[in-house]
C-alpha cells in the first residue's frame, strides 16, 4: 500500500487499526501489541523501484509483557486520540506541545520529548501516514531559499501569496514552511539552470553577497544545518517538478557526510517515507576529502568521535558506493577534517571565483 | 533516691604518672585532649546514672575561646557525689568504685575525670569549677579543685553551700554533677570531633539523653546536636564477678595466696574465683599434689607454679557472663534508625564467649541505603563497652575484622577485597568485655586477639548474609511491583482506551493477565495491632498462571525470641523451631489465597520482616523452596538427637549462642552460601572454657540453615 496523501476518514482508520490489533488481542485472551519495523541501519535496504533506502523486513514487537512496552502501548493509544481530536476540530499542534499535553495523562506520560517524537514516528510508519497527516508539525528551522524562483503559499488568512524569492524577500530570503505540500505551497514559475544546497550560514552569506545566485543563474537553499524534513521536501519537488539538479555543498566531515545520505538516500529514521523525502539524483560537490589535499585547505585533527563515526558510515549500506568508500577511506588515513569555509584562506572570493566554477565546470554546469 | 557507693571506693595513687605521661592519657594533641575531656565526663556520668538506676540526662557545653583555650561545661543528672567524697573522687588518679572489680564498664581504670583537672590545671593554671549534689541533703556543694600532683590531694577552695538552680530549666537541681573546666584545645568539626563522639555515644546507649552545644565566645551557636533517648529501658545491670583462673598469672595467683584467709586449698579456690566447681577444685589439687587442708598462706613458689598448670590442664565452667551488658538488637536497632536515616538496619549479638579468662561479646549493627552515600566506603563505628573509639582506625582489631570480610558476596563493592567496601552502608561494631585489650595506653584501637577476631568475622558474616537476603527481597519485590503495576493499572487503562476508541465492549483481562504475569507471586503484609500488642502478619499466594496450583508454604517467625502464636490457622502447624507450615488449598488460575497470623510477646517494631518457603511444583516469586534435608536436620537437632552427644551439645550450644536481634531481615534462616569455604561456615566455638581454644571446624550453621533460590 503506497504512503499517498489520506483524507481524513482514512487517517482516523489507520490510526484505529492501532487499537483494534491491540482491542483484538485482548478479547482472545492475550496480551495487546505493537508490530513495529526495527527502525536502525540493520534494518534499512535499497528499493531498486523507489531508488531509495527503505526499511527492510525485521519487525520489533511492543508488546504489554513488560512494563516499559505496556506503557508505550497506553501512550500510543493516548496518542491516537489526541491526534483524532486534532483532525475533527481542525486544528494542528507541535510535537512540542504535544508533549506537554502529554504531561496530564498520567499513567500515559513521556518521559522526554525525543520518546514523545518518536512515537509519532511509530504511528506515522504503522499506519503508513505521514506526520502531516497527524496534524503534527516539528520545532525544526525551515530552510531560506533565493533566487529567481516563484512559490505561492497558502497564509494563515487563507489566501494564496505569491512569492518570488529574489525580487519579493529580504536577504534572509523566504523561510520554508513546515508544510510543503500542495495544499500549502505550490511550485509556480523558475529560472535558474539548478538548485545548491548549502549548510553553512556562512557561506550561504557569502554567495549571497557575491551574488552567485545571479551570476550562475541559480536558487541558493540554507539547509541550517541537518535538514529538517520540509527541506529535503522542497528540494525534491523542486526536482521532481521543475527537472533542476541539485548540488549540495557541505563541510568535510562525517556528519556533513550523512546530512546529504538524508538528502539523497533517505534518513534512517525517516525511512518508511523516503521515497518523499529523498532526491536520487542529488551530487556531492564538496568539501571532499580529496579536496583538502588538492587544494591544501586549512583543516582539524579527526576527534575520535570523528573517527568512530566515518567507521560507521563504512557499514552503512548509504555509503557502499565505491567512491564513498575511497572518500570516507582518504579522510581517515588523511586523519582530517575541514568546513567549507576555509576557503577564505584564498580570499573572501575564492569560492565564487575559482572553487565553485571550478567543480560545477566538472559537472557541466558553469 | 540514689545510692552512694562509697563503700566500694578504694584508693590508689599513681598521680605523678600522669604529669609524665599525659599522651598516654589521652592528652597529646589540643584536638585530643578535648575529646578526651568529654569523653571522662560523660563516661562518668553514664556510669553513675546506670549505677543509680537513673535514666542519664547529660548535658555538654563548650565554649571555644581565643588562643586555642576551650570551656568545657559537664552536667548530668545523676546521684551526685557524697560532699565528703568529692575531694577524693576529684583529686586523685585510680579512684573510683572501678578498681579491683572486674565487670564490663566504660572507664576501666578511673583515672578519667581527675586526668581532666589536672590537665586543665596545666595548660590553664585555673582549677576546676565544680558543683554536686546528692538526692540525701538539701544543698548543693560548689567548689573549686586544683591538684597537688606530688602528694596526690586536691587542693580545694572556695567551697560553699548552694541552691543549685539549672540555668536552663531554670528548676532547682535535686541530684547530679556539674564540671566547668577551662583548658588548652582546639575546637574542630567532622569526623574525629566531639560532635562525633557525642553522635557515636547516643548511638550505642539509647537510654541516655544528650545535649551538645558549642559556643564562640560571644555566644554565637557554632554547633548543636540534641540526642533525645529512644529507650526507656537501663542497660542490664552488671554485676561484679571474680577472676577467672584460665587467666591467671604466676604473679597475680601468689598475690592471691598470700592475701587469703581461708584454710583449705579448695575453699580457697573456690571463693577468689569462678568457674571452679568442687570437683575442679579437687582435681587441680590432685593434679598438683597439694592436699586439701593445706592453708591457701602456706604455698610455696613451685607448688603455685604446679597449680598453674594443673589450672590450665583442665576444663572449667565457664565465667558467668552477666558480667557483660550488650547494647542487645532492638536497642542498637533504634540507636542506629535514629542517627542514621536509612530502610534497612540488621544486628547480631553474639552469645557471650571467652578469652584468656576474660569474658567477652561482639555486637554488630549493619544499616543500610538511606542517606548514606553509596559511592563511597563504609561508614564504621567501633565501640568498646559502649565507648566510642575514633582514632587508629586502621591498627584496631576490629576495623581489621571487618576489612578481612570478602564483602563481595554480601552485595557489596569491595575492590581487591582489601580495605573497607564501598557502598551505602554504616556498621557499628561492639566489642564488650570485662577486660579489653587495647593496642596502647591511649586505648584507642583494640589489640590482635584470635577468638576476638573469630566472633567477630562470625558476626559479620551473618550481618552481611541479612544484607544480601534484604537486597534479593528488594530486588525481587521491585520486579514483583512492576508486574502489579502493570496488570493492576495499565493493561485496565489500555483496555478501557482502546475499547472507547473504537466503541467496542472491554475484554476480559484475566486471561490476559495470567499470560502477562505468567507466575505464581508471594506478598507480605506486616501490620503492628497497638490494641492487642501483637504483631500480625499476612502472606498473600497469587496465581497468576494458567493453571491451578497447590503450595504448603513455612514461614520464620521469631519463636527462639520468645515470641507466641496468638491466632490459630486450623491448616498451620509447627514444623520445627521458628518455623510454621500452612497446608493451601489448591488455587485456581487468577485467584489468590491469603495466610495470617498473629504473634505476641514482641515489642512494636521488633518483627517486621520474615522469609518464606514453600513445597510444590514450580517456583514462587518472593518465596524459596524448602530444603528438605536441612529441614531434617533442624528437626532433629530440636530433638536433641545428633550424631554423637559431645557433636550435639555443641550444635545445640551454636544454637543459643548465635541468637540474633530480631529485626528486620535478620529472620532465623541462614542460607549458606553457594560455593562454601571456609570463611562463609559458622564456626563450632566451644563454649565451655579450656585453655583458649584453637580455631573453628567448618561445621554449617545449624539451626535454620536453608537454601536460598539459585540466583
Amino acid at each position: 500500500m503506497s504512503a499517498s496523501r489520506e483524507d481524513k476518514r482514512l487517517v482516523i482508520e489507520a490510526l484505529n487499526g492501532v487499537a483494534a490489533e491491540m482491542h483484538d488481542r485482548m478479547m482472545r485472551g492475550e496480551p495487546p501489541r505493537m508490530t513495529l519495523p526495527v527502525r536502525s541501519k540493520s534494518n534499512i535496504a535499497f528499493d531498486e523501484r523507489l531508488g531509495v533506502f527503505k526499511y527492510g523486513k525485521k519487525r520489533t514487537i511492543r508488546d504489554a509483557t513488560s512494563l516499559g512496552s505496556a506503557r508505550q502501548l497506553l501512550r500510543a493509544l493516548h496518542v491516537i486520540e489526541f491526534i483524532e481530536q486534532m483532525i475533527d476540530s481542525g486544528k494542528s499542534s507541535t510535537l512540542r506541545e504535544m508533549y506537554y499535553i502529554s504531561e496530564g495523562w498520567g499513567l500515559g506520560k513521556f518521559g522526554s520529548q525525543n520518546d514523545s517524537n518518536n512515537l509519532a514516528e511509530d504511528l506515522e510508519i504503522v499506519t503508513k501516514c505521514l506526520r502531516e497527516d497527524f496534524r503534527l508539525r516539528p520545532e525544526e528551522d525551515g530552510a531560506r531559499i533565493i533566487g529567481n524562483i516563484t512559490f505561492e503559499e497558502l497564509n494563515r488568512r487563507g489566501e494564496w501569496m505569491r512569492i518570488n524569492c529574489r525580487d519579493d524577500v529580504g536577504d534572509s530570503g523566504y523561510g520554508v514552511p513546515y508544510n510543503v505540500e500542495d495544499e500549502k505551497l505550490r511550485l509556480i514559475e523558475e529560472d535558474i539552470d539548478f538548485v545548491m544546497a548549502i549548510e553553512t550560514g556562512g557561506m550561504f552569506d557569502r554567495l549571497i553577497e557575491n551574488g552567485f545566485d545571479e551570476q550562475h543563474r541559480c536558487a541558493l537553499i540554507h539547509l541550517k544545518g541537518q535538514p529538517a524534513r520540509s527541506t529535503r521536501r522542497i528540494i525534491k519537488r523542486m526536482n521532481e517538478q521543475w527537472n533542476k539538479p541539485v548540488i549540495v555543498f557541505l563541510d568535510g566531515d562525517p556528519w556533513s557526510f550523512r546530512i546529504f545520505a538524508s538528502i539523497a538516500f533517505g534518513a534512517i529514521k525517516t525511512a518508511h517515507i523516503s521515497e518523499y523525502l529523498a532526491t536520487r539524483e542529488a551530487v556531492y560537490l564538496g568539501i571532499t576529502a580529496d579536496d583538502i589535499l588538492a587544494y591544501d585547505l586549512p583543516s582539524d585533527d579527526l576527534s575520535s568521535k570523528d573517527i568512530e563515526a566515518l567507521n560507521a558510515e563504512l557499514t552503512d549500506p548509504r555509503f557502499s558506493d565505491g567512491w564513498w568508500r575511497q572518500q570516507i577511506e582518504t579522510m581517515l588515513e588523511l586523519g582530517k577534517k575541514a568546513e567549507q569555509q576555509s576557503l577564505a584562506k584564498y580570499g573572501l572570493d575564492f569560492v565564487t571565483d575559482t572553487y565553485l566554477p571550478e567543480k560545477l565546470g566538472q559537472l557541466g554546469l558553469a | 533516691m540514689a545510692r552512694t557507693p562509697r563503700s566500694e571506693m578504694k584508693q590508689a595513687s599513681i598521680s605523678e604518672f600522669f604529669e609524665k605521661n599525659k599522651h598516654f592519657l589521652g592528652f597529646d594533641s589540643l584536638q585530643r585532649s578535648l575529646i578526651t575531656a568529654v569523653k571522662e565526663a560523660v563516661d562518668n556520668s553514664l556510669d553513675a546514672c546506670e549505677e543509680a538506676g537513673i535514666l542519664p540526662d547529660i548535658r555538654i557545653e563548650l565554649f571555644r575561646l581565643t588562643g586555642d583555650r576551650v570551656l568545657l561545661i559537664a552536667q548530668d543528672n545523676g546521684p551526685g557525689i557524697p560532699p565528703d567524697a568529692i575531694k577524693k573522687v576529684f583529686g586523685s588518679l585510680l579512684f573510683g568504685s572501678r578498681f579491683h572489680t572486674i565487670r564490663q564498664t566504660r572507664g576501666q581504670q578511673g583515672i578519667g575525670i581527675t586526668g581532666v583537672i589536672m590537665y586543665s590545671q596545666l595548660t590553664s593554671g585555673k582549677p576546676t569549677h565544680v558543683v554536686c549534689k546528692v538526692a540525701s541533703e538539701p544543698t548543693a556543694v560548689q567548689l573549686d579543685i586544683g591538684l597537688d600532683t606530688k602528694r596526690n590531694v586536691a587542693i580545694t577552695s572556695n567551697r560553699r553551700r548552694v541552691h543549685w538552680i539549672d540555668e536552663a530549666t531554670g528548676l532547682e537541681v535535686e541530684h547530679g554533677v556539674r564540671i566547668e573546666a577551662r583548658m588548652k584545645a582546639k575546637f574542630q568539626r567532622g569526623k574525629q570531633s566531639v560532635g562525633q563522639y557525642l553522635r557515636m555515644t547516643a548511638i550505642v546507649n539509647p537510654h541516655a539523653r544528650i545535649q551538645y552545644t558549642a559556643r564562640n565566645e560571644d555566644g554565637e551557636i557554632i554547633e548543636q546536636d540534641l540526642h533525645e533517648r529512644v529507650s526507656d529501658e537501663l542497660p542490664r545491670q552488671v554485676e561484679a564477678i571474680r577472676p577467672h583462673p584460665h587467666g591467671l598469672e604466676i604473679g597475680s595467683l601468689q598475690r592471691f595466696l598470700r592475701e587469703s584467709e581461708e584454710r583449705k586449698m579448695t575453699s580457697f579456690l573456690r571463693h577468689n574465683f569462678c568457674g571452679v566447681s568442687m570437683r575442679a577444685a579437687r582435681e587441680i589439687l590432685e593434679r598438683s599434689e597439694l592436699e586439701e587442708i593445706r592453708k591457701p598462706k602456706s604455698i610455696k613458689a613451685e607448688e603455685a607454679q604446679a597449680m598453674l598448670a594443673a589450672i590450665r590442664q583442665i576444663r572449667l565452667l565457664p565465667p558467668p557472663t552477666d558480667c557483660l551488658s550488650p547494647i542487645e538488637g532492638l536497642l542498637m536497632k533504634k540507636g542506629l534508625s535514629k542517627a542514621i536515616d536509612s530502610r534497612f538496619v540488621n544486628t547480631v549479638t553474639r552469645a557471650p564467649a571467652v578469652s584468656n579468662g576474660n569474658p567477652f561479646q561482639i555486637e554488630v549493627g549493619l544499616i543500610f541505603g538511606g542517606d548514606l552515600l553509596a559511592d563511597g566506603p563504609i561508614e564504621v563505628l567501633r565501640y568498646a563497652n559502649r565507648v566510642p573509639l575514633m582514632y587508629q582506625q586502621g591498627g584496631c582489631l576490629l576495623s581489621k575484622g571487618i576489612e578481612s570480610i570478602d564483602w563481595k558476596k554480601y552485595g557489596l563493592e569491595h575492590p581487591g577485597g582489601r580495605g573497607f567496601p564501598k557502598g551505602p552502608v554504616a556498621i557499628l561494631i561492639h566489642l564488650a568485655s570485662t577486660n579489653v585489650q587495647f593496642t596502647s595506653e591511649a586505648k584507642d584501637a583494640v589489640a590482635e586477639n584470635e577468638e576476638v577476631l573469630n566472633e567477630i568475622r562470625l558476626s559479620l558474616q551473618e550481618v552481611g548474609r541479612g544484607l544480601r537476603r534484604h537486597k534479593r527481597k528488594r530486588a525481587e519485590r521491585a520486579k514483583a511491583q512492576e508486574k502489579f503495576e502493570l496488570v493492576n493499572e495499565i493493561l485496565p487503562e489500555i483496555s478501557r482506551r482502546a475499547s472507547m476508541l473504537l466503541g467496542r465492549t472491554e475484554p476480559d483481562l484475566a486471561p490476559v493477565i495470567t499470560r502477562i504475569m505468567n507466575a505464581v507471586f508471594c506478598e507480605e503484609e506486616f501490620e503492628w495491632d497497638a490494641e492487642q500488642n501483637v504483631q500480625r502478619c499476612r502472606i498473600t499466594i497469587h496465581n497468576y498462571t494458567a493453571r491451578p496450583r497447590a503450595y504448603s508454604i513455612l514461614t520464620t517467625w521469631p519463636e527462639a525470641e520468645g515470641a507466641q502464636m496468638t491466632s490459630e490457622q486450623p491448616l498451620g502447624r509447627r514444623e520445627t523451631l521458628g518455623l510454621w507450615t500452612w497446608r493451601l488449598e489448591t488455587i485456581p488460575p487468577g485467584e489468590q489465597t491469603t495466610v495470617e497470623f498473629s504473634v505476641s510477646g514482641l515489642s512494636k517494631g521488633a518483627w517486621t520482616d520474615t522469609e518464606v518457603f514453600f513445597r510444590g511444583a514450580g517456583s514462587i516469586i518472593g518465596a524459596s523452596p524448602v530444603d528438605e534435608d536441612i529441614l531434617a536436620d533442624m528437626r532433629a537437632e530440636e530433638d536433641g538427637r545428633g550424631a554423637s552427644g559431645e557433636e550435639v551439645d555443641a550444635v545445640v550450644f551454636e544454637a543459643v549462642r548465635s541468637r540474633s536481634g530480631v529485626t528486620v531481615g535478620d529472620a532465623v534462616a541462614v542460607p549458606p552460601d553457594e560455593g562454601a569455604s571456609d570463611a562463609e561456615n559458622l564456626g563450632d566455638h566451644r563454649f565451655d572454657s579450656t585453655a583458649p581454644p584453637t580455631g573453628d571446624d567448618s561445621r554449617q550453621s545449624s539451626l535454620s540453615d536453608f537454601r536460598g533460590v539459585d540466583e
